[in-house]
């Protein structure tokens, strides 16, 4: 499952951001080791909620890092992203 | 169309939430210091500004799904074609579709027709935000009076 969806998004980013694939890890920070900016990162959310047929709550990630209550790693590292869609996924099919 | 005052709609023709669509018209006019510039011995409406003019369209869509909660603020544009010349005094008729409305941003697809034949058509980002100021969103609903919004078309809830 995290396998599959790490290659979903690996490659959204990669055909979004003109990015390598084989530079995209599961351990890469989309901002800080890709260079990603929020902007960039809008157009990768919009492939994401498609592909997965969720709605990413970067509003909510953007207020918790801003007010110090989650860090960046959290969310925009990439494992950490695929499994927030993951359980985002999952609460879809349960709901 | 104010145009000087990048107040481009005239009026909502039609809003449909469910097809998530809006058309609307907007007049060109006839005099405009723009045109002094833009360009002397041949106006014509600025290329930016029909963009402009396709974002405020994209942005009462954004508002009305928002049902009047959040103000849209372009960010990207894509795709823009400008396929014709606009001069003064054309009716633009203008139409934006909500292709994604995402967590503080959304996508549309947006098209000017001038007497039917399409004209400009782009693909615009909009940040999308709580009002900044209760100054700006009372100014909004002030022009969303005057444009003809269809306040009794937000959904409730």
């Amino acid at each position: 499952m995290m396998s599959s969806t790490f290659d979903t998004v690996a490659n959204i980013i990669s055909e979004t951001c003109d990015i390598p694939r084989e530079k995209i890890t599961p351990d890469s920070h989309a901002i800080d080791d890709l260079g990603i900016d929020s902007l960039d990162f809008l157009d990768i959310a919009f492939a994401i909620d498609k592909a997965f047929g969720i709605k990413l709550p970067l509003e909510q990630w953007t207020a918790e890092v801003n007010d110090g209550k989650a860090t960046t790693e959290q969310y925009f590292v990439l494992k950490n992203l695929c499994s927030r869609i993951d359980g985002l996924v999952a609460a879809k099919g349960a709901a | 169309m104010r145009i000087e005052y990048f107040q481009l709609i005239d009026r909502i023709v039609d809003l449909d939430l469910g097809g998530r669509t809006i058309r609307v018209d907007a007049q060109v006019p006839q005099q405009s210091t723009i045109f002094e510039g833009h360009f002397p011995g041949h106006p014509l409406m600025p290329g930016v500004l029909l963009i402009e003019a396709m974002a405020q369209t994209s942005g009462w869509l954004v508002i009305a799904a928002t049902k009047f909660e959040r103000m849209p603020f372009l960010a990207a544009v894509k795709e823009a074609k400008l396929r014709s010349f606009v001069v003064p005094g054309q009716l633009l008729s203008i139409t934006a579709k909500l292709l994604h409305e995402g967590s503080g941003f959304a996508m549309t697809r947006a098209s000017i027709a001038v007497a039917g034949k399409a004209t400009c058509e782009a693909e615009l980002t909009l940040r999308v935000m709580p009002f900044p100021d209760p100054r700006l969103r009372a100014n909004m609903e002030e022009m969303a009076a005057r444009i003809g919004f269809p306040m009794q078309a937000l959904p409730h809830g």
